[in-house]
């Protein structure tokens, strides 16, 4: 059996009907270099992405204005008040953090679970993480009013005081677990990166750039010792990223559920934020990728079997969500306390209402379609879906974080909360960033990993010792 | 003596994994010890060829282990001797709090012990090595796989390893600079 | 007599664990693929068909009710108002169990009834469209399994004291079932993975592939343990922290820990190990071992709610014995389902394409 495991692999492939391909037949080790990376060296940069960038740097200044302004004139020019002392930032924040939750997700979790068809995305994925995780962190730190404290309040550095950090506080919790998610990613993603911008190095013509890529190959020529300790140290990496990319939703959940709030304090909030953050990180991969794979012709290497992957972990997170909802109404009702059963009531029936029931079609309803093969092989539909999954998740979290405040223990301090325009525009701003970074991104490294492309090639396999 | 000063050692070629993952084999067995394979992409074969496990993982381990006791240990201090203070009932060392803060940081320090800890083990960055003064070896990062017995090595012999190497179907053999 | 239908309750849910979780993870398989599920899918079908003798185990629960739910009791349940009168009645409370089972049994025959399909298809097309029927009942079958798990988890555990409550208790019960039904499923294999039928189809690769799904089960515990300790232990409201100061006296104190330590903490640290969990007799005796703990952690769930909050020998006697009579004639009952069908889908389309590559080592 173990001679004829070469061309059994080469049979096994076309041979079900209903499995497609991670890579399209017809590739080689060479062709896949190519491919790849003459998007970078070789291309001229499509017209469209130029404009996009156009546009992204416009919508990112918006940013610069309202972070001006912000620093100016102090927190005042938000709309937060008591009892909402959380409104839009904390909300985005929130969102920001989920959508960077899929990249690590499909980097550790699919690796560790063996599915090859995380080989194409992950890349991409990955930097989609860095970047939705650098646009989180803008709205804590401006929350505080006075960033440049910000450190000094938060890591735990001896003051004149001799006052710590308070430990107990899931605040804290909050700056340990996104910065070591933020470090850990970037980290996951250079030693990802290196053995590519070997390959970068050896094909780029200009001097300079060769020089830039070799720099940051660090001299890797591919030593077999040195893809032992490395294929170790990935995989190793990948199972420590993957509980951590659970604890940090878990403990950005624990920012709410540790209060005693109704509607915050839920023991079910941080398997359901994971869900939640997952279900959103996917949707952005998909919004992204859709039309990055349309541009640069990678119908190769992303073929419809992950887009339909992502259609069916969209589909499977987006219920255990709904699943969330639906506990949170129930036990509501079940736990026999009034403020409980008043705070789900206020969300279905209170001025915000209308928020909740978007929220429901976004996240519970629409994705429904994704039961049909038809439509999650459909890339317009399910473009269109993935749009609909990014609002609703907004809408969650907004629903979390403003509904719960709103409507406090007693009528006197009730109250209502609209962002103004400097919110918006901050928010605005960083979705301008965070497409201004991807695509800058796709046009200086290459966006999917060519070494691990190719062990999916037949040609990659050898036989094992007699 | 002589010839082993002036050259870094010989170089082979081979254009796919079964060839290469053979002739590292043969090598190994033939009693070449300072060899170096090199290819595109992972193959688990080459290293077994050459009989190396690595054993970077245990760093991570230690890393992971340090940064758990600094992590509680962190809070403890600060929390229970330092500055022992009363917060909302809670005891001093409130254990369960303690938890996430513990975890996050066994997490940072194992993986970043661990990915320097490769880096360093695999004598990287390295700006200088002579393997790259072969025209050729461009394309161990695409395509190609080569093979190179090093002019240390004590069975290495100017002309007889270029004859064991191209007897091994090698597609060329070139000497590298030093 | 509470002693006896608390103990009851314990080791009935011990065992129902197995059979539900059995049949979750049959679905997943169905819908995830991958060669781990290959050489347990006849037993996960097996165990999963033994829903209907837990319907029948589950009548003496329905006669002892008064011992087991205080609401069950007039005055109990003026106080609940609302919540007595339209979710924790007897006659509901009856309906829902059959509606449950019914349900759960429905699936398991189905699936199992396509799979025998399966072994009599002669081309793989037609074996494809079979997997593809399986996929359909599955995606709809786990979506519904986890809403019934979560409300039979709240009816027969978590209304021990209907005050109290927990969002998390369904995923925690959900989690507690796939570990306990993981863990028998590799003691099964291990037995049964070097009879005739099995020889070069099940090889070290399946159990460190079960031993990882294990492992995962182990952290999820432990994860779903300490999300619901660390919030109810920060917000630190009376109504909630009952459960957990009933937990700290009468000899519980002890248990706790315990379950940290050897449920959590040494299971943890020896399936890290690589080479554990591809040796079958090691892996399972890891398993049996997290089997012991998973009844452990039932006992935990269960019974301060009874004998004042102190520990009562009578109630472990109870559960010990009754866990081993209910396993008897579950474990007869498996093996006799087991035994009926071969031991391989070995027309499994995606299956035989993993067991050439990955066969023999």
């Amino acid at each position: 059996m173990e001679a004829n495991s070469a061309t059994a692999h080469q049979h096994q492939e076309p041979v079900l009907k209903d499995v497609i391909p991670v890579v399209n037949p017809g590739h080689n080790f060479e062709t896949v270099s190519d491919k790849i990376s003459s998007i970078v060296l070789r291309e001229r940069t499509p017209i469209t992405l130029i404009m996009a960038l156009g546009i992204a740097f416009l919508v990112m200044n918006l940013l610069m204005a309202a972070l001006t302004k912000l620093l100016y004139q102090g927190v005042g020019v938000w709309g937060l008040n008591t009892p909402v002392g959380w409104g839009l930032d904390i909300t985005t924040f929130v969102w920001w953090i989920g959508i960077g939750h899929a990249g690590t997700l499909i980097s550790a979790i699919l690796l560790l679970m063996g599915q090859k068809w995380r080989t194409s995305i992950n890349r991409f994925a990955e930097a989609m993480t860095l970047f939705a995780v650098a646009c989180a962190a803008i709205f804590p730190l401006f929350h505080t009013g006075r960033p440049w404290f910000a450190a000094y309040w938060l890591l735990p550095i001896p003051n004149t005081m001799a006052l710590w950090p308070q430990f107990r506080s899931p605040l804290m919790w909050d700056v340990f677990a996104i910065s070591t998610y933020g470090s850990v990613s970037l980290l996951f993603w250079y030693v990802g990166l290196i053995p590519d911008l070997g390959t970068m190095r050896d094909r780029a013509k200009n001097q300079i750039v060769k020089m830039i890529y070799g720099m940051l190959s660090m001299g890797w020529r591919g030593e077999a010792r040195h893809w032992a300790r490395y294929e170790t140290i990935y995989n190793l990496l990948a199972g420590l990223a993957t509980p951590l990319v659970v604890s940090v939703h878990t403990i950005v959940s624990f920012d709410f559920a540790v209060s005693v709030i109704p509607g915050w304090h839920t023991t079910i909030f941080p398997p359901y934020f994971v869900a939640g953050a997952i279900f959103s990180g996917f949707a952005m991969v998909l919004t992204l990728l859709l039309p990055a794979r349309y541009l640069f012709n990678l119908h190769d290497f992303v073929t419809m079997r992950h887009i339909e992957n992502m259609a069916k972990v969209m589909l499977v997170t987006g219920l255990m969500v709904f699943y969330g909802y639906n506990m949170e109404a129930f036990f509501g009702w079940y736990c026999g306390n009034e403020y409980e059963f008043y705070m789900i009531y206020n969300r279905m029936t209170g001025p915000y209402w209308w928020v909740y029931w978007l929220l429901i079609f976004c996240n519970g309803v629409a994705p429904q379609v994704l039961w049909i093969k038809k439509v999650r092989q459909n890339v317009y539909i399910l473009w269109g879906i993935t749009i609909i999954v990014n609002i609703g998740m907004w809408f969650e979290r907004f629903i979390i974080v403003v509904t719960s405040l709103h409507r406090d223990f007693m009528p006197s301090v009730w109250g209502m909360y609209a962002p103004t325009i400097w919110e918006w525009m901050l928010y605005a701003g960083t979705i301008g960033m965070f497409i201004f970074l991807m695509i800058l991104f796709v046009r200086a490294l290459p966006m999917i990993p060519m070494f691990e492309i190719k062990t999916l090639l037949p040609q990659s396999k050898v036989r094992h010792k007699e | 003596m002589k010839d082993k000063k002036d050259i870094y050692g010989l170089m082979a070629e081979f254009d796919n994994p079964q060839a290469i993952v053979d002739a590292t084999r043969a090598t190994y067995k033939a009693g070449y010890r300072k060899v170096d394979a090199y290819s595109p992409f992972p193959i688990e074969e080459l290293s077994e060829a050459l009989e190396f496990h690595p054993k970077v993982q245990y760093i991570v381990l230690c890393g992971g282990i340090i940064g758990g006791l600094l992590g509680y240990g962190l809070q403890y201090w600060t929390s229970a001797v330092d500055y022992a203070i009363n917060i909302g009932g809670r005891p001093l060392n409130s254990w369960v709090s303690f938890i996430p803060i513990t975890f996050e940081l066994t997490v940072l320090i194992g993986a970043f012990s661990g990915a320097i800890g490769m880096l360093i083990l695999n004598g990287l960055p390295q700006p200088y090595h002579p393997v790259f003064n072969v025209p050729r070896f461009s394309t161990a990062s695409s395509d190609r796989f080569f093979l190179c017995i090093e002019a240390i090595d004590p069975k290495f012999d100017r002309r007889a390893t270029a004859e064991f190497l191209k007897s091994l179907g090698a597609l060329e053999v070139t000497e590298v600079e030093p | 007599m509470s002693e006896f239908a608390s103990g009851y309750l314990v080791a009935f849910f011990f065992w129902f664990s197995i059979s539900f979780g059995c049949l979750g993870i049959l679905m997943i398989q169905h819908l995830t693929g991958g060669h781990w599920g290959f050489g347990i899918r006849r037993p996960l079908e097996a165990a999963a068909k033994t829903l209907p003798l837990m319907l029948v185990l589950f009548i003496p629960i329905i006669l002892l009710s008064h011992d087991i739910y205080p609401w069950s009791h007039e005055a109990e349940a003026a106080q609940l108002g609302n919540k007595a009168k339209y979710y924790l009645n007897i006659p509901f409370f009856v309906g829902r169990a059959v509606a449950y089972f019914i349900i759960w049994s429905g699936l398991a025959f189905i699936l199992s009834k396509f799979s025998l399909e399966q072994d009599k298809t002669n081309s793989v097309d037609s074996a494809i469209d079979v997997a593809q029927k399986c996929r359909n009942v599955s995606g709809p079958g786990l979506l519904i399994s986890a809403l019934t798990i979560t409300f039979a988890s709240v009816d027969w555990l978590m209304s021990l004291d209907p005050h109290w409550f927990s969002t998390i208790y369904g995923i925690l019960t959900i989690g507690g079932c796939l570990l306990n039904s993981f863990a028998f499923m590799i003691i099964v294999l291990s037995q049964v993975g070097n009879r005739e039928a099995m020889k070069g189809y099940i090889g070290s690769k399946h159990f460190h592939d079960l031993g990882k799904l294990l492992l995962a089960c182990v952290m999820l515990w432990g994860y779903f343990n300490l999300s619901q300790l660390l919030i109810i232990w920060s917000g630190n409201l009376p109504e909630e922290t009952i459960w957990f100061i009933r937990r700290r006296g009468g000899g519980w104190e002890y248990v706790g820990p315990a379950l940290i330590l050897l449920h959590f903490a040494v299971p943890f640290f020896l399936l890290l190990n690589r080479s554990l969990k591809k040796k079958p007799h090691i892996i399972a005796m890891v398993a049996g071992f997290l089997m012991v703990m998973r009844l452990v952690d039932l006992f935990w769930l269960v019974q301060p709610e009874f004998h004042g909050g102190v520990i009562s020998p009578t109630a472990v006697v109870v559960t010990i014995v009754s866990a081993g009579i209910i396993g008897a004639i579950w474990l007869g009952l498996f093996f006799k389902l087991l035994s009926s069908n071969p031991l391989l889908p070995l027309h499994d389309p995606y299956i035989q394409k993993e067991a050439i590559v990955h066969g023999g080592h």
